[in-house]
């Protein structure tokens, strides 16, 4: 019964988590601090786009990252092949021919995943501010600008930007990905950005301090989630991260289920392992105020909803067949609010995200997100008692041998233009 | 029990299961809304809306030209918009002929009577002057644009030479120009930008800009050469970080090089030299003559006082107060000051763009 107790108030901590996210990005004060600064003496910055066999897709980000409104003469742009074998290594050696700021970093050799090539480019960046993307995202214009201007803070140690996804009408899938991703970012990440709470690096469409990054001892290339890793080491560290949400940038979502089960598969194992690292360095860090430290345990927690929820259900089925007393209304409603589950915004936090982003007809799809939660649900669960099981059997949280998980991408050609023509500039509105 | 109920209860209940789910599917068919969603291309320049009408207009320029030399105005519509092209010096604001006009094309210098109020936008290929009390959508002029006492301009407002704003004009959205722009007493505006922005209280409007460095500036320099590295560099990785709990005071004189972190506020001494940024998660004070190299960050309101100098940009949650005589940027490193609210006494240099989230205003 006490377990019971402790699930139904977890999944209430984290019910009002969400709504209070919500309200605020409704009808609170929005923080947008560094979105102004148009002139500046912009600082020298590298770009390091994670590539591993991406010939499909790295073309697009190099072309755009190419034509972006940042000084020529201060941008180093560094593809990092990781061992590519498709044809990835040759398209950017021919962009590399033609445009003198993009410099190759071809790695032969060494530990796999993105964290360790990343942490093996870095010997070649020798400028204090180095923006991230993976190769698959095609960022506009001015989002290098706005991904640098934070830096202007000397208490920013890195940035995360907004994704939007490209591909939407392909699948029922990637509507529902698109969804998600504007409760995300739109709602979650802007109301901790308000807030003054803990905005996550995500890993892409990101920069990070060099000096802060050389604090906290470099890219940890035993992370399954480099992102999560980062952000809780500067926090801890305390270097603050900033979230812009006018930085937007396109990806490519998943577009078959199998392929999103392995990514939210490989997020919930690389979260839960930034959790054990973590939480309790979190709990006791002296320089975090009350506020920014609860949510900084929250954040940590939430892909561990997933079986808590799970566990939730079959303790009421199980004391409801014993009789034993499972509480009334309350009980109900907690166990009925699937949608605190991991980062995966809540069904209401995706009403409100729809209404920011003033699409109006994409909200009719919310009931059918019940399905996506259902297969992350089982998916997170899944990945949480794998870790357990593989702990118990000697092989602990980290140790696994790491590869390159990326995601399965669907783009077959470049699709720069075609992205690039959804978006009409907004000047021409307002004159 | 009736033949027909389990029947009924299974429609009833997939009906009822159907109903919430049923704009979905629909959707899902109709594929109404199923695009990516627009992410902002705007490059964020000031100058875009004049841009877009010069590069609009500019197949319009030769007839211009004709009606300028034969002294005649004639009617155009070129993309949508109806545009009067005005070749004659003396053209009168009353004319039926601005009637359904959505853009004023002039081939010399464009003057808006006193207390006018123009529902278009103005082009002007020689200079802008708006009299006492008018009111203008938009405008672009090739020359300088001189706005007089308490006039308005709503909506944008860009000048390719220099920009003269009276006391008590008010341009709201954007104000630009190529090479400067000078306000007087009690303006107001909202974002701006030039490489210089003078706050003036003499009768001269013509006054240059000061052509002196100022004196942290000129100090930065040397110290540069004799440390032998960069210090001035907003983006070292050598310099240290100093994080304080609670209130940071830097004393009246001193210099330190750190870039400058405080949970209460920050007070920069008088003459007092900050290599570094400061970001404070409440206020800031810079006191009379004090040098701060880096940004500054603010959570509350900063206060810039006389004769100070802040080479980075200045970020502030609330408002920015800037005192008389306080330089902020370099013609050749120009930056940006933002904020809620932003008020500058006369006798201040800027550089850069200066954007008030609310209002900014010279002090009357």
């Amino acid at each position: 019964m006490d377990l019971f107790c402790t699930t139904l108030l977890l999944i209430c901590i984290y019910t009002l988590r969400h709504y209070f996210f919500t309200f605020n990005r409704l009808f609170g004060k929005q923080r947008h601090p560094y979105v102004d600064l148009e002139s500046a003496a912009w600082p020298e910055i590298t770009v390091l786009i994670a590539a591993h066999n991406e010939e499909a897709v790295v073309a697009d980000i190099m072309k755009a990252l190419i034509e972006a409104d940042y000084p020529r003469d201060k941008m180093t742009i560094i593809p990092v092949n990781d061992r590519s074998t498709d044809r990835t290594r040759e398209i950017i050696d021919a962009f590399a021919e033609q445009h003198p700021s993009i410099d190759p970093f071809h790695r032969v050799g060494g530990k796999p995943g993105k964290a360790a090539a990343l942490k093996d480019a870095m010997t070649l960046v020798k400028t204090e501010v180095v923006l991230i993307f993976d190769a698959d995202y095609i960022p506009g214009k001015a989002l290098l600008r706005q991904l640098v201007a934070p830096f202007f803070d000397p208490e920013i140690g890195a940035v995360m930007g907004r994704v939007v996804p490209l591909n939407v009408g392909k699948k029922c899938l990637t509507r529902l990905l698109d969804l998600e991703r504007s409760g995300g970012y739109q709602v979650d990440q802007q109301a901790r950005m308000n807030l003054h709470l803990v905005p996550q690096y995500g890993g892409t469409v990101a920069g990070v301090r060099k000096s802060a990054l050389a604090e906290i001892g470099g890219w940890n290339e035993n992370a399954l989630a480099e992102d999560t890793d980062l952000t809780y080491r500067l926090l801890i560290a305390g270097w603050k991260t900033a979230y812009e949400n006018r930085a937007e940038c396109y990806e490519e979502v998943p577009e078959r289920w199998p392929v999103r089960v392995r990514q939210i598969t490989r997020w919930a194992k690389g979260h839960n392992q930034a959790m054990v690292s973590y939480i309790a360095r979190t709990a006791k860090c002296s320089g975090l105020g009350w506020f920014e430290r609860i949510d900084g345990l929250l954040l940590l927690g939430v892909y561990l909803m997933g079986p808590v929820l799970l566990l939730g259900w079959l303790l009421a089925v199980v004391l409801f067949y014993t009789g034993a007393p499972i509480g009334g209304g309350l009980a109900v409603l907690a166990l009925g609010a699937f949608t605190t589950l991991g980062n995966f915004a809540a069904f209401f936090e995706i009403a409100a995200a729809a209404r920011l982003d003033g699409s109006r007809q994409r909200i009719r799809l919310l009931p059918l997100t019940l399905f996506g939660f259902t297969v992350s649900l089982i998916s997170v669960s899944h990945a949480a008692w794998q870790q357990v099981y593989e702990s118990t059997v000697g092989n602990f949280f980290g140790n696994n041998e790491l590869v390159w998980d990326k995601t399965e991408r669907s783009r077959t050609a470049p699709v720069l233009d075609d992205a690039l023509s959804h978006s009409a500039p907004v000047l021409r509105e307002s004159l | 029990m009736l033949p027909w109920a389990p029947l009924a209860l299974t429609s009833v209940t997939a009906a009822l299961l159907a109903i919430p789910v049923t704009p979905a599917l629909y959707e899902l068919w109709k594929r109404g809304d199923a695009s990516p969603l627009p992410t902002s291309r705007h490059d964020g320049r000031i100058t875009n809306f004049a841009d877009v009408l010069r590069t609009r207009l500019e197949p319009l320029r030769p007839e211009l030209g004709r009606c300028r030399t034969e002294h005649e105005v004639s009617r155009a519509s070129l993309a949508g918009m109806e545009i009067l092209l005005v070749g004659k010096d003396n053209f009168s604001f009353d004319s039926p002929q601005i009637h359904g006009i959505s853009t004023l094309m002039f081939g010399d210098a464009a003057r808006i009577p006193a207390g006018k109020v123009v529902d278009a936008d103005v082009y002007a290929e020689g200079p802008i002057e708006l009299g006492k009390g008018s009111v203008l959508r938009a405008a672009l002029g090739r020359d300088d644009v001189i706005l007089g006492e308490n006039s308005t301009v709503l909506r944008w407002l860009h000048g390719d030479g220099n920009l003269y704003l009276r006391p008590g004009s008010t341009v709201y959205g954007r104000v630009s120009a190529d090479r400067s722009i000078r306000l007087e007493r009690a303006c107001a505006f909202q974002h701006m930008h030039a490489p210089h922005i003078l706050t003036i209280d003499s009768d001269d409007t013509r006054a240059l800009p000061t052509a002196d460095a100022h004196v942290c500036a000129a100090r930065k320099d040397l110290e540069e050469d004799a440390d032998g590295r960069v210090t001035g560099d907003m983006f070292t990785s050598s310099r240290p970080r100093l994080r304080v709990e609670g209130d940071f005071a830097l004393p009246p004189g001193e210099t330190l090089n750190a870039n400058v972190i405080a949970t209460g506020e920050v007070h920069i001494g008088r003459g007092a030299r900050l290599l570094g940024g400061a970001k404070s998660y409440k206020d800031t004070v810079v006191d009379e003559e004090a040098c701060v190299h880096g940004s500054i960050v603010c959570g509350g309101t900063v206060w810039l006082g006389p004769r100070t100098f802040a080479a980075g940009p200045v970020m502030a949650e609330s408002d920015v107060l800037i005192a008389r005589g306080a330089r902020i940027g370099s013609p050749d490193a120009p930056t940006t000051i933002s904020s809620s609210g932003v008020n500058i006494a006369a006798g201040c240099q800027l550089h850069g763009t200066v954007w008030a989230r609310v209002r900014g205003s010279i002090e009357a």
